[in-house]
């Protein structure tokens, strides 16, 4: 299973104000608390943070069929620039983040070595997108293909009752968007 | 405060974080947060901070655990209000 997350850093800035009181405290551990306020760019590693914590929470909802609101619980581990880890009950996500000036984007996987497509697009096409590559990579047709929702929100395409996507997932802020795929 | 009063309030709360405006028109106790009012997730904490502010209770974790939907707040908040 993968979880994705992409954050606009512009619109991230005038949204959310992460100084606020209660605002760390809250969704971030301890430690991650004490890492943010030490940073050279606390913003930065704010929302790294961030993206970690929601793309193993993407990944998680696609296993269990619950929604809950618990950053907190979602502990994260930076191992380089690119690679993170984080802890949830008994499982471990490996994360990848690409962060620079505009945006953070991540991708948390259970596997370590996960094989994960993914493509950036403007947020309006994504759903389009989606359905070429899956047209593109299987033959069918793309109008053929639809996109199905389980109950907690997560998509998955089909090729009338075949399911095309071991898992997908898919983010979009601001002027960003971005879909991620493991092909069955 | 009843309810319905309840429910005022924190429309007025979540009001600046909306990003379906229908949606927010058509607000009842069984709208849902992210689904329908499209507020961003990273947002969430600023609704259960001002929600802290407005009615002066502290919302521990176990309770924002559950903070997803209009019900969901009214029936913490209600359960806060109670106790305090």
């Amino acid at each position: 299973m993968i979880g994705n997350d992409i954050i606009d850093l512009s619109l991230a800035n005038t949204e959310s104000n992460w100084q606020r009181r209660g605002f760390l405290e809250k969704q971030f551990t301890v430690n991650e608390q004490k890492l943010i306020l030490v940073a050279t760019n606390p913003f930065a590693l704010v929302w790294r943070f961030w993206s970690m914590k929601e793309a193993a929470y993407k990944a998680y909802t696609q296993q269990n069929e619950i929604r809950f609101y618990a950053p907190k619980k979602f502990k994260c581990i930076i191992m380089s620039e690119k690679e993170g880890l984080v802890f949830f009950k008994d499982q471990i996500f490996y994360t990848i983040s690409i962060v620079n000036q505009s945006y953070i984007f991540t991708t948390a996987s259970l596997e370590k070595e996960t094989k994960v497509y993914t493509k950036f697009v403007i947020p309006e096409v994504i759903d389009k997108a989606i359905k070429i590559k899956l047209a593109d990579v299987t033959t069918l047709s793309v109008i053929e293909i639809k996109q199905k929702k389980s109950k907690n929100g997560a998509p998955y395409y089909y090729y009338k009752d075949m399911l095309l996507t071991k898992s997908c997932s898919i983010s979009h802020h601001g002027n960003y968007g971005v879909f991620s795929l493991l092909f069955t | 405060m009843n309810r319905k009063e309840l429910i005022i309030s924190l429309q007025k709360i979540v009001k600046p974080y909306v990003q379906d405006q229908e949606a927010f028109k058509n607000l009842s106790e069984k709208t849902d947060f992210v689904n329908d009012l499209k507020i961003n997730s990273a947002n969430l904490v600023d609704v259960i901070l001002d929600l802290e502010d407005e009615f002066d209770i502290e919302i521990d974790n176990d309770s924002m655990e559950k903070m997803l939907s209009v019900k969901a707040a009214i029936d913490i908040i209600e359960n806060k209000l109670a106790d305090s």
